[in-house]
């Protein structure tokens, strides 16, 4: 199905790539989330997602791993959201007299904030390899695909991740 | 185990529904990028005439790159590096670059350079750094020239999608590393940095004396950890002979133990650069005998005594104690706060511990006294205009509300903070501004040099400035202390609220009311008693000798209730410790002019102090001989006070490396401390034996 649109919209057809697109938008909605915890952000990234593709679907090879595709592309997305945001937020203070108050967290889901907290301070890497494998309940060798390393590198992030996570969740459960 | 478990959650939670409104915006978007790449993509592919586009500048550098003469300039390269890294580690072994530099340019302006070789060989590294940066210029340029050519969207050949995005994200991450790096100008330095500092440190220790530190206010600017200290090598032995005179301003800042303290109790050797003694031994509080009015503000008391750790020196130890002004009586004061609030003082040991430190100050000043605080971060503003402490609660909220935010501009701040204190200026009072930052207060356009002037200018106003130092990892020390020196103040370093207690409540008076300024002490040993002598500490502290009775040459101040302590070793004439051989021409002409008056033969050395009243021009001296009747014969029989005194001496010199006291152990150091530690009403001197004990630890590693 999802091969058949593919190979429509890179001949230039319109129709087919906005079902491509309306198909998708709440797989990329989701994962953008998952990344960002706002769902805000999430809008924003997903509509950034949406313009990368309709920018290089035509360029797109290999349609069975279009998933992968969009993961890849997601992934970068949110992690230039997250950048940009940063600097909006250094960018404020430098000028502001007063600083900003943090605004409060939109996640409003039943995990407890903790996790998130912790699983988003971890390094980039480490992050994307915990969501894609926990989150998102991928396998190692997915998870390799759409972060571009082998699957070892991925099966070690997780590893690393864990050992962090441990050290910081375990501290404030005793 | 819990942590999988929990992160089992993760995928249990259920993303929230987009909105119909955001989906709609984003699909749109989508079909306007698919239309406009589609536009693109009905542009004719290829090119028919049957070469490779490619612009004009690929068409210079591809010859150019071609592999033949690349091999003979990473050639080059390759040579040029090491070579470069080579001298680098040459240099800096060798000594202070820094002399070197000015020494060339010396030698390079008189048109001499020809006749000295050796001053030329230091230039080879410039010219390989430039070699070198040229090549990585052309590399950059190199780079960004291909850049576009590979990431134009409409170029239409990227078959390997996957790998060109895996590409940018591991770049991304790459690049991340860095950008953190530098936006993060606040954060301490990364650890690996520490390692290097390591090494430099003896390096620096062992550096020869680049100029006689008679020079005064030498600077030598090592910059580990981006931490700055004004510190110059320690004091030469001086033979009397040629240097009977040893003239030197008085010190009473506190901020080189307070920072000791924080680098020991940190697991770490302090800086040999952030130790200077007099700092330490005039951190703590004496009970020196005092003067009995005011009249004279202050008396000095001297003791010789053996020296602990050479059996065949002693010690002079001239311990000066100010006029106490009872509280009663205490001037009103002019406080203006100017409060660093920029993005670096957002740590818990930096603006919250101002905060309270400067609330303990509030509460303790008299309900006349004025205070306003000014801060500086991007742009200076008065947070408080002049507010009599009588309106307490005023105050505090005003100190309750500074946030940290923007970068600092030390100048503007300390113009606004002097323009305040002018304006409720008190005749007869104290004026003060009280400088609060963690070091970098200078972004902006004007130099250090230039923040000098200002103050230099600003104090013939009559107003005083106080330089306190915050948190760790950028504290600017040696801009602190120029300022203190310059602005007729001195400089503490608060790392912990303890300290604030001390420096700013039990020591409110002698940090707020000057007594005397411009205080110089002259010392002239006696040839016939005296062979030898070395002043310990008070390196950034020298003056010329003539210098002493010139009225205009600015020195240090002392509060109300301040004590001063100075102490040389001093050889006396025959001991086996003599370095210096005798003169063969210069004893026989001394000699008659000596025999003149037999009454001083005894003396060893007298003391000559200057210093102004506060508000007056004319300078004041006091005088006191030193002779036999000073002497106590062991180390034991000496005060207290002085036996303390004495082991911080010790150690401070131990800590910055003084070869004198290699063979002293700071056990004995610990000995000697505990032995004279008395009542210790306030605990600093137990805490002193506590970091001897670290230092101990610590350096048998």
């Amino acid at each position: 199905m999802d091969a058949e649109l593919i190979e429509r919209a890179q001949g230039g057809d319109r129709e087919a790539f906005g079902q491509l697109v309306s198909r998708h938008y709440d797989f990329v909605h989701a994962t953008a989330w998952r990344w960002s915890g706002s769902s805000t952000d999430a809008d924003d990234i997903a509509q950034e997602v949406c313009v990368k593709l309709g920018a290089a679907i035509r360029s797109f090879r290999g349609a069975s791993r279009f998933r992968t595709w969009l993961y890849t592309l997601t992934l970068n997305a949110a992690r230039d959201h997250r950048r940009k945001l940063a600097r909006e937020a250094q960018t404020f203070r430098a000028y502001a007299a007063e600083p900003p108050q943090d605004a409060p967290g939109e996640n409003d889901d039943e995990i407890s904030s903790e996790l998130w907290a912790a699983v988003r301070a971890l390094p980039e890497r480490q992050c994307d390899a915990v969501l894609l494998v926990y989150g998102e309940g991928l396998s190692h060798s997915a998870a390799a695909d759409i972060m571009g390393c082998s699957e070892a590198t991925v099966s070690w992030q997780v590893h690393e991740a864990r050992k962090r996570l441990k050290a910081v969740l375990g501290k404030e459960e005793v | 185990m819990t942590v999988d478990k929990e992160l089992e959650k993760l995928s249990h939670s259920t993303p929230p529904a987009a909105t119909p409104e955001a989906r709609a915006r984003a699909l749109a978007a989508a079909m306007q990028a698919f239309d406009t790449a589609g536009n693109n993509a009905l542009a004719p592919q290829g090119n028919a005439k049957g070469w490779r586009q490619s612009s004009i500048i690929n068409w210079i550098w591809s010859p150019a790159m071609n592999k033949k003469f690349l091999a003979g300039s990473a050639l080059a390269t390759l040579l040029v590096i090491p070579a470069a890294g080579y001298l680098t580690i040459e240099l800096t072994r060798n000594g202070s670059p820094i002399v070197d530099q000015t020494e060339i340019a010396g030698n390079l302006s008189r048109g001499e350079a020809s006749k000295q070789p050796v001053a030329v060989a230091p230039q080879a590294p410039a010219e390989n750094g430039t070699l070198a940066e040229q090549s990585v210029v052309d590399a950059q340029a190199l780079q960004d020239k291909e850049t576009p050519a590979v990431a134009k969207p409409g170029a239409a050949r990227i078959s390997e999608f996957d790998a060109n995005d895996i590409a940018t994200l591991t770049n991304k991450s790459e690049g991340s590393a860095t950008a953190l790096g530098a936006a993060k100008r606040s954060a301490p330095a990364a650890p690996g940095i520490a390692p290097q500092q390591q090494l430099a440190e003896p390096m620096a220790a062992i550096a020869p004396s680049p100029a006689p530190p008679a020079e005064g206010r030498v600077q030598i600017q090592l910059d580990p950890n981006r931490e700055r200290f004004a510190n110059a090598a320690a004091n030469p032995i001086k033979s009397v002979a040629t240097d009977p005179v040893s003239t030197f301003s008085a010190d009473v800042d506190s901020a080189s133990y307070a920072f000791v303290r924080r680098s020991l109790t940190g697991g770490a050797m302090p800086d040999p650069q952030s130790v200077r003694v007099e700092e330490m031994i005039n951190y703590f509080p004496y009970d020196w005998p005092g003067p009995e009015n005011a009249a004279q503000p202050f008396k000095a008391t001297v003791t010789v005594m053996p020296t602990p750790w050479n059996h065949d020196t002693e010690l002079m130890h001239v311990a000066i104690k100010g006029y106490d002004i009872a509280p009663a009586t205490t001037p009103h004061a002019n406080l203006v706060f100017l409060i660093d609030v920029s993005g670096s003082m957002d740590e818990p040991d930096k603006l919250p511990l101002l905060k309270s430190a400067f609330r303990l100050l509030v509460n303790r000043l008299k309900a006349d006294d004025t205070v306003s605080i000014v801060t500086y971060a991007g742009n200076a503003g008065t947070v408080l205009s002049p507010t009599r402490v009588a309106e307490k609660s005023k105050i505090l909220s005003a100190i309750d509300k500074l946030e940290p935010g923007g970068s600092t501009g030390g100048a503007e701040g300390i113009e606004a903070a002097y323009d305040l204190a002018k304006q409720a200026f008190v005749k007869d009072g104290v004026n003060r501004v009280m400088l609060a930052t963690d070091g970098d207060f200078n972004v902006g356009p004007s130099s250090d040099e230039d923040l000098k002037r200002i103050i230099e200018e600003r104090r013939r106003d009559g107003i005083f400035l106080t330089v306190l130092g915050f948190g760790r990892g950028n504290l600017n020390d040696s801009l602190m202390q120029t300022l203190a020196q310059n602005g007729n103040g001195s400089a503490a370093y608060i790392d912990t609220l303890a300290e604030a207690q001390k420096t700013l409540v039990e020591e409110a008076g002698s940090t707020l009311f000057p007594i005397a300024s411009d205080v110089k002490f002259q010392v002239e040993f006696n040839p016939e008693r005296i062979a030898e002598y070395r002043l310990i500490g008070y390196e950034t502290r020298a003056l010329k000798r003539e210098d002493f009775n010139n009225d205009r040459v600015d020195a240090g101040d002392i509060g109300s209730g301040h004590s001063v302590t100075a102490i040389y070793e001093i050889t006396p004439k025959g001991s086996p410790a003599v370095m210096n051989d005798d003169l063969r021409y210069g004893a026989a002409n001394n000699a008659p002019a000596e025999n003149a008056d037999t009454a001083r033969q005894g003396e060893f050395a007298f003391v000559k102090m200057r210093y102004k009243r506060p508000g007056e021009d004319k300078s004041a001296l006091i005088t006191t001989p030193v002779n036999d009747s000073n002497a106590v014969a062991a180390v034991d029989a000496a005060p207290q006070d002085v036996r303390f005194s004495v082991a911080v001496a010790a150690f401070g010199q131990k800590l910055s490396r003084i070869a004198a006291v290699d063979s002293y152990s700071y056990q004995a150091i610990a000995d000697l401390a505990a032995a004279s530690r008395g009542a210790d009403t306030f605990g600093y001197r137990s805490d002193f034996l506590s970091l001897v004990r670290l230092a101990d630890g610590l350096s048998q590693r």
